[in-house]
């Protein structure tokens, strides 16, 4: 049941079809699926395979992106409250728009995806300084801090990414917080990621939370 | 003497004079050019049309433009903030929709001609239409149906209504900015605009499915441009992938002229057009920031001949060129596309 299940979601999915994904949800729970296999059999595999579609060349798009972010994070949310017991969270992320950029699109399909992937998410908002972005990170006790960025001064301008590098590295911060950039610019200049002080970037909102789980795991595993 | 009209003429014809027309497209440099702040640059028109002119003469490309910044339009709808950096494009700050409520309220200018939030604009392009006009082509940027309401509510917002929300607010908003671009290419048209940029990223399937583009898309780009018709349109992606489209706007549009993104193989698209329209060839300018004018040199070389090599219906273009990019890599680019578009020798 749980193969058609998956196979219906993710078609639903690809197919940009909220309604239709969300039905089959609560179809297949009425059907006796655990809450907890919804998420963690379902979405989350979903995520995976849009992900691999992604990278593997396939034709998507920005609304098929933003439309599996969405509906990840809405089934996730109405499943969570069914758990029998909470979750464990794998891990804190801080995230905003650079100073000076208002751009919020990339920003909300990462997120979305972070929250299906039981990381926990503050989101910072638009035109965030870099002294808020750490330190918001460290009284959150956040592995990362995601800088999203769709404008060039944005992306390489001294007060985003380059200056939340230099905070980190001022306050000793650099092994227990990462630095994940994305948007527009860092998508024409793949190599732009290093240029800001980045520690890994994203091609897409999607893709994104690959990418920071990689962070979270790596700061996890030196033992903060 | 050749002009940089006969050239663009010219390739629209599939020959070359001297050269491919070189379409490179700086605006916020323009401040820089009269040593003056980006906010300051753009408060007023006879300034951008000197600098203008002035960057004309100092890069010797074939096109100016009359785009101050892209939030203008939202301003034309009554946006009241636009936020203004040191170094890089204005943006819109305060989107006129906040609820759906707004849809229903947003008003249509009657006339843009006489909008004041088009004055400074008109000045510009009367200085330029009496300076060039007829001898380089001017360049008007206009955001499609299908794309205007990311100036109006962001992109986030766009997106949600779009894939979400009540289709009648959706068609709503959509007739809305449908009316205003007829009004506004009519503008732009009357003041001396001669090359007028449709730019649609929701007319990319980079953006949206290939569904909504054939329903929506395609649509919206038929009633934008059925009145005043398509002469001197030149379809743009905003720097999303034109190539999935390509085809089905051809045959269904009477576009001219396409501008795909830097990301795109200019030859596979060039062999798409097979000689049924003028198309660019883009760099990949955010590089030109960080490239030494050999790297420039290089690149716009490669682009030229991929791009001739499949017919001369081609012309050589930027996307919008970040601020911080360096002179010399500017004349480096200018250059290398006239060196490498000239006839007879180009390459092919």
């Amino acid at each position: 049941m749980l193969d058609d299940v998956i196979k219906a979601y993710n078609e639903a999915v690809l197919d940009t079809d909220r309604a239709g994904a969300l039905q089959v949800v609560s179809d297949a729970v009425i059907r006796g699926v655990s809450p907890e296999d919804i998420v963690f059999k379902v979405v989350i595999p979903g995520l995976d395979l849009m992900v691999k579609a992604i990278s593997e060349g396939f034709d998507t798009n920005l609304a098929q992106h933003f439309m599996t972010s969405q509906i990840a994070a809405d089934v996730t949310e109405k499943m969570l409250v069914l758990f029998k017991a909470p979750p464990q969270i794998l891990g804190r992320v801080i995230i905003g728009t650079a100073a000076g950029d208002l751009h919020t699109l990339g920003k909300r399909i990462v997120i979305g995806c972070l929250k299906a992937q039981m990381i926990d998410v503050t989101d910072l908002g638009v035109n965030v300084p870099a002294e808020k972005f750490v330190n918001e990170a460290v009284a959150r006790d956040a592995q990362v801090i995601g800088v999203s960025a769709m404008m060039v001064h944005t992306a390489r301008g001294e007060n985003g990414a380059v200056k939340v590098r230099k905070l980190l590295k001022e306050q000793g911060l650099e092994h227990k917080i990462k630095l994940v950039v994305g948007g527009a610019p860092f998508r024409f200049d793949p190599e732009l990621y290093k240029v800001v002080g980045a520690d890994a970037w994203a091609e897409n909102g999607v893709s994104a939370y690959k990418a920071i789980i990689d962070c979270i795991q790596e700061v996890k595993q030196h033992g903060h | 003497m050749v002009t940089s009209l006969d050239r663009l003429i010219a390739a629209a014809n599939g020959k070359i004079i001297d050269h491919i027309p070189v379409f490179c497209n700086l605006l916020d440099q323009g401040a820089r050019e009269l040593g003056i702040s980006i906010e300051a640059y753009f408060a007023d028109g006879e300034q951008v049309a000197e600098a203008q002119l002035r960057m004309l003469e100092k890069f010797g490309h074939d096109n100016v433009w009359s785009l101050f910044y892209v939030g203008k339009e939202a301003e034309l709808f009554g946006c009241k903030k636009i936020r203004y950096a040191d170094d890089g494009p204005p943006n819109v700050e305060d989107y006129i929709i906040q609820s759906y409520d707004d849809i229903k309220k947003l008003n249509v200018p009657d006339d843009i001609s006489s909008h004041p939030k088009f004055a400074e604009t008109a000045k510009c392009l009367a200085i330029l239409k009496r300076e060039v006009g007829g001898k380089v082509p001017i360049c008007a940027y206009l955001t499609a149906s299908m794309s205007l309401p990311a100036l109006l509510m962001s992109m986030e917002k766009w997106m949600e209504l779009l894939m979400m929300g009540p289709t009648d607010m959706r068609d709503l908003l959509l007739e809305k900015c449908s009316d205003f671009f007829r009004k506004e290419i009519d503008a732009y048209r009357k003041a001396g605009a001669d090359v007028l940029v449709y730019a649609d990223p929701y007319g990319s399937t980079d953006i949206i499915p290939m569904k909504l583009f054939k329903e929506l898309s395609l649509k919206w780009m038929k009633r934008d441009l059925e009145q005043g018709g398509s002469n001197g349109v030149v379809y743009y992606g905003g720097g999303a992938r034109l190539n999935g489209v390509l085809e089905q706007v051809i045959r269904e549009m009477d576009i001219q002229v396409y501008y795909p993104s830097p990301l795109e193989d200019i030859g596979e698209i060039m062999r798409t057009i097979n000689g049924r329209a003028l198309c660019a060839g883009v760099i990949n300018d955010i590089r030109l920031l960080d490239w030494a004018p050999d790297e420039v040199r290089a690149e716009v070389r490669r682009i030229v001949q991929d791009g001739l090599r499949e017919g001369n219906k081609f012309f050589f273009g930027t996307v919008l060129m970040p601020y911080g990019i360096p002179d010399a890599n500017i004349k480096a680019m200018v250059d290398a596309a006239k060196e490498f578009g000239r006839w007879p020798d180009s390459g092919r």
